[in-house]
């Protein structure tokens, strides 16, 4: 059987009529399938590359899905190693806990029950602070979930066992003497209390092995009773949780006995509901409760991207199937000459798409399967602080999910082709070669649906950016998001019409460098719906990156100036656990980078109405050269205060009013109000003012402004350095913008990230179309070496066709990226202020290189083929 | 070997064939498309190669055109031994020195028969001579197509064209592989007027292929090839004279055992 149907596929149809004839009554579609698999091996290579693309993409849900399982499974197991061995967990109300825990230790069958309590600690030495949980040493070893690796239990009180991670920090070791710090409320009426410190010795270093801790970083451990006294009363009506450890008497195949359970209910004292679980039920129902919070955002966000993925890829099948079906048109004849029905070919093509989907979404599973198993190999080598399962948890879900979201989209890809299959005439057989890949152009429908999807998500998203700077951002994002995709999808079904025109455009550039570029821009054009599709799947992940890097751009910017409005200057020392020194000033001045320093001055004043007004001040000139905004101070002169809109709302003043200020010295001041939009300079007055107000005004603050060169972070360090000693807290709009640099930066590589698989497939997509249009052009590359078209330029002329292909789809997603990043920015950031819409050059040039480079990359391998064709080839008949 | 410069050492051959071999397969399965063959082809003038199916006409052609590669034995085009150039000196060879015009017309679809005519000399990175261009395009009655495209174009029209852009270079030698097999008798007679006209009037060279003992009619000489081996030569034929000489072949084959397929009496190349 393999001979004849690999050789001829003429010969399952063959016997495809006296089949039907045969036995009318059933449809015999085993010539289909036979007819079928035989064209699937002889398209075996094109049907390869396809399937890449959904493997891709069923590897990316099967990963996704196997990440989730392995955040539920880490879950369930940091929560379960908290009960270390116990054997059952009794859950009261614990209002009478001491009761119940005595009650629970009295059972028959009960070795040792405790509670699970714990307190939070401050710890401090040598200067160092460190907070951490502490939990009580409980009464027998196998409730303990921490290890020992150094010294002993705590047994009296007044001693502890400190995590390994702490007493780095610490720099204490076993044997050394440390505070323990917590706030005391010494009066219940009003709630005022005073900070106590008490010594503690270090009698042990913990680890923590299962990670029942991580969260924390490890738990110190002390006596029940320092913990009891250390932390808070249990809040009434809150869980409070017993662990036990079990007799093996009362244990039955791993699991408390029934009459064990029953008597633990019956010996609970609190009032109020109560249960006796054991630990794995316990921390079943607790991670399933979390699994219905973070983890689904978590699935649901990087499912979207999953989507996007296949969506790629299902326009890259679709593009491989209108293809090989345009190539089989004469065989597709021919069955229909001999018989064959419309209904027989459809099936024959969905049937194919759907071997394929299975096959390419099984490998898509199995890779996805060793990329998560490689993963957990690895990850231990990385300290992430979380104790991960050693092997995948393979649930029904991972597996038949991706098969049948991988299958699905093959199939629904398909679906065109299939009817385009049934279209072939059957005189197509009769006709020459030539004229029979000429199809008509796309129909009216499409440019109707495109038309509206576009005016409507342009319609949408300037509703969502006109609700953005009124607002409302959340329902301006909904709608902007939303009008942004209905028109993405406008412009995707849309692409047929104009792509092809802007591919003409840079073909028309392109062709001007030679023959072998002329030859590839008019390559290009010759089909120009293979085109558009391929280029179209590239645009789309071009433009999802662009649309994030353009965004984040605006943020940045946006951010910076926020920031240089919130921070009137680079650096502010202000008071930290003590004031500012007087020396602060010179010590700070003393940094290379600074450049100006100005003392800040601040005293209480108070207002007619009975309120109090910080009020700051510094000297002007020194002000003036310290700041960013030189025009900042520019209100501020003798008799004037300056504040925020806030401000004057909320002391019920208008820009203009005056006011008398009291000081602590007695003297009233009138101050005229002076509205600044600078939140770094509200309530400043003159420091004749200030200290008219308060001779005695403390020094509240030291501001530095960097000498232009400096590099801000590095600045900020120095400061730091120079005031280690004092106490004192160093900001500065620096730090802040690298702390938010760093947070938009790793979302934005996070999603670039998950984007990226979209472009690789459409990428593939480029090699497959290019390898397509090799095979169809065999005779015309070898007419071209014939008449002199060496093996280097044929190369060239495929290297600039990808490369084409892949530029148009990179400059008009760049576009589209830059315009839907925009509005994006405006809709989400306008309520910070002006939006900056910034073009990343950078990230920009990055995507267009990877775009051209990649384009160029996928001609290599249709190349190769293209260059195996002898030139004999041309010279022969078909 | 020098392949740009065409130096005329032996004026009235383009063309030469030196115990030229080609053998498919090996061993017992071995095919010998061509056994030996030893021919001269003269400058200025029309030849055609001419033999039963499978007799190795097209492979001599390919072999002399540097096309594919021989077993043994050397082929020349002037005094350069094709049989001796690498990939990239054969693609030099094939834009300055020879012309191709195919049974399949082969013009590229995408292009204006003027794009067409002119592709080889923009590959080669020279200047199209207009005068030439101009001369080809009169000559072969193309004045009213350039702006066309194959599509809008009949089968003779095409295949003028694709002599137009087989001469356009002015080339050594042109070889033509069957080219009016694709063509009505009255388009084929047009072609092949315009092939004799570009050797007489244009003083071309051109070596053609074919089993249509009236289009070697036009030729000023017939090579006859029967199973890989020259078996026959007739100056000035005629269409009687080129059957009678091809029926003599076929009377011969029963005699004749040299494993190749048995040709059937009637059944030509495509």
């Amino acid at each position: 059987m393999t001979t004849t149907t690999t050789t001829s596929s003429t010969d399952a149809p063959g016997t495809s009529p006296s089949g039907v004839a045969g036995s009318p009554p059933k449809r015999n579609d085993l010539p289909t399938v036979r007819y079928t698999m035989a064209q699937m091996r002889r398209s075996a290579g094109r049907l390869t590359a396809a399937g890449i693309a959904i493997l891709i993409g069923t590897a990316f849900v099967a990963v996704t899905l196997l990440a989730g399982n392995v955040i539920t499974r880490a879950t369930y197991d940091t929560i379960a190693a908290r009960y270390a061995d116990a054997d059952v967990l009794v859950t009261t109300s614990g209002n009478d806990w001491r009761e119940d825990v005595e009650a629970v230790r009295g059972t028959e069958g009960v070795v040792a029950a405790d509670a699970v309590r714990s307190a939070y600690l401050n710890l401090a030495e040598n200067g160092e602070f460190a907070y951490a949980e502490g939990v009580a040493r409980p009464q027998d070893d196998r409730l303990m979930p921490l290890d020992l690796t150094e010294g002993k239990w705590p047994s009296e009180r007044g001693e502890i066992a400190v995590p390994d991670g702490v007493a780095e920090r610490l720099g204490v070791a076993v044997g050394d003497e440390i505070d323990i710090h917590r706030w005391v409320q010494t009066d219940p009426e009003t709630g005022d209390g005073e900070e106590v410190s008490e010594p503690v010795r270090v009698v042990g270093v913990t680890e923590d092995p299962y990670g029942a801790y991580a969260a924390s970083g490890g738990a110190v451990v002390a006596t029940a009773a320092d913990i009891e006294e250390w932390g808070d009363e249990p809040v009434p009506g809150d869980p409070f949780e017993i662990a036990a450890v079990l007799d093996p008497s009362a244990l039955a195949g791993g699991e408390p006995t029934q009459a064990v359970r029953d008597a633990l209910n019956s010996a609970v004292v609190s009032d109020g509901d109560h249960s006796v679980v054991t630990v794995d039920e316990h921390a079943q129902r607790v991670s399933a409760e979390r699994t219905g919070g973070e983890d689904l955002v978590f699935l649901v966000f990087v499912l979207t991207f999953a989507a996007v993925a296949l969506l790629v890829a299902g326009l890259v099948i679709a593009n491989t199937f209108q293809v090989l079906v345009a190539q089989r048109t004469r065989t597709l004849a021919l069955l229909r000459c001999i018989g064959a029905g419309r209904g027989q070919l459809y099936r024959s093509v969905l049937l194919e798409a759907a071997v394929l989907g299975v096959l390419a979404s099984l490998g898509g599973v199995l890779t996805g399967v060793l990329l998560a198993q490689t993963a957990l190999f690895v990850a231990p080598q990385f300290d992430i602080g979380v104790p991960l399962p050693t092997i995948v948890s393979l649930t029904p879900q991972v597996v038949l999910i991706p098969l049948a979201v991988g299958t699905v989209v093959t199939l629904v890809a398909a679906l065109a082709p299939a009817r385009n299959a049934t279209r072939v005439a059957p005189l197509a057989a009769l006709r020459p070669a030539e004229t029979l890949s000429v199809r008509k152009g796309a129909g009216r429908v499409r440019a109707i649906f495109s038309a509206l999807a576009v005016l409507g998500g342009s319609g949408l998203v300037g509703l969502g950016v006109y609700l953005g700077a009124d607002g409302r951002v959340d329902l301006g994002l909904a709608a902007t998001v939303l009008g942004g995709a209905l028109s993405l999808i406008g412009i995707i079904v849309g692409t047929v019409f104009w792509l092809p025109k802007v591919a003409a455009f840079l073909g028309a550039i392109v062709a001007r460098t030679g023959p072998a570029s002329r030859l590839a821009a008019a390559n290009t054009l010759r089909n120009p719906r293979r085109t558009s599709a391929t280029a179209t799947a590239l645009l789309i992940g071009v433009t999802l990156i662009m649309t994030m890097t353009t965004g984040a751009a605006a943020a940045r910017s946006t951010a910076d100036s926020t920031l240089d409005e919130t921070f009137p200057v680079d650096i502010m020392v202000m008071p930290g656990s003590s004031d500012v020194p007087a020396s602060a000033v010179d010590d700070i001045a003393g940094v290379e980078a600074v450049s100006t320093v100005t003392e800040v001055y601040a005293a209480d004043a108070e207002l007619p109405g009975g309120e109090y007004l910080y009020l700051q001040a510094a000297d002007i000139e020194d002000l003036r050269g310290t700041v960013n905004d030189e025009s900042a101070a520019d209100g501020l002169e003798p008799g004037t205060v300056l504040l925020s809109e806030g401000q004057m709302e909320n002391l019920d003043l208008a820009e203009g009013d005056t006011v008398d200020a009291t000081g602590t010295g007695g003297e009233t001041v009138p101050l005229q109000v002076v509205e600044t939009s600078n939140v770094g300079l509200t309530s400043f007055v003159t420091l004749g003012d200030l200290r008219r107000l308060d001779p005695d005004a403390a020094l509240a603050g030291v501001w530095a402004s960097l000498a232009p060169e400096a590099e801000p972070a590095d600045a900020l360090a120095d400061v730091q350095d120079a005031m280690s000693d004092d106490g004192v807290f160093v900001t500065g709009p620096a730090a802040q913008r690298a702390q938010f640099e760093q947070v938009i930066n790793v979302m934005l590589g996070i999603v670039v990230g998950l984007l990226a698989v979209a472009v690789v497939i459409a990428v593939i997509g480029v090699a497959n179309t290019l390898s397509l249009s090799v095979i169809e052009r065999r005779r015309e590359s070898a007419t071209l070496r014939a008449i002199g078209l060496s093996k280097s330029q044929l190369r060239g002329m495929l290297a600039v066709e990808g490369m084409l292909i892949a530029g148009v789809g990179a400059v008009l997603g760049i576009v589209l990226g830059l315009a839907y990043g925009w509005t994006g920015a405006l809709t989400a950031l306008s309520i910070m202020g002006e939006v900056s819409l910034t073009v990343p050059w950078l990230d920009l040039g990055v995507v267009l290189v990877v775009a051209v480079v990649a384009g160029l990359v996928a001609s290599v391998a249709p190349a190769r083929s293209a260059l195996k064709a002898s030139p004999v080839e041309a010279l022969g008949a078909e | 070997m020098d392949t740009t410069v065409y130096v005329p050492v032996d004026g009235t051959r383009a063309v030469r064939a030196r115990d030229l071999t080609k053998t498919y397969g090996s061993g017992e399965a071995a095919v010998h498309a061509l056994a030996g063959v030893d021919v001269d082809f003269a400058a200025g003038e029309f030849t055609a190669i001419m033999g039963p199916s499978g007799s190795g006409k097209s492979t001599l052609m390919h072999l002399l055109a540097g096309l594919d590669t021989a077993t043994s034995g050397q082929a020349f085009v002037g005094t350069t031994d094709v049989t001796a150039l690498n990939d990239s000196a054969l693609t030099k060879l094939r834009r300055d020195r020879v012309g191709f015009v195919f049974q399949q017309f082969n013009l590229l679809p995408m292009f204006t028969a003027e794009q067409n005519i002119t592709l080889p000399v923009e590959l080669a990175g020279g200047t199209v001579d207009r005068q030439w261009f101009g001369t080809l395009v009169e000559t072969l009655g193309l004045t009213e197509r350039l702006t066309h495209r194959p599509a809008e174009m009949s089968g003779g029209q095409q295949q003028r064209v694709a002599i137009a852009r087989a001469l356009i270079a002015q080339p050594d030698v042109v070889f033509a592989d069957e080219p009016t097999g694709n063509l009505d008798s009255r388009s084929g007679a047009e072609v092949l007027s315009f092939l004799r006209r570009s050797v007489r009037e244009l003083g071309r060279t051109i070596i053609m292929v074919t089993h249509d003992p009236a289009a070697a009619a036009y030729a000023d000489r017939v090579v006859l090839l029967a199973d890989g081996r020259i078996a026959g030569d007739i100056s000035d034929p005629t269409p009687e004279s080129a059957l009678a000489g091809l029926d003599a072949l076929r009377t011969l084959e029963p005699n004749v055992s040299t494993g190749t397929t048995p040709v059937v009496p009637g059944a030509g190349a495509r």
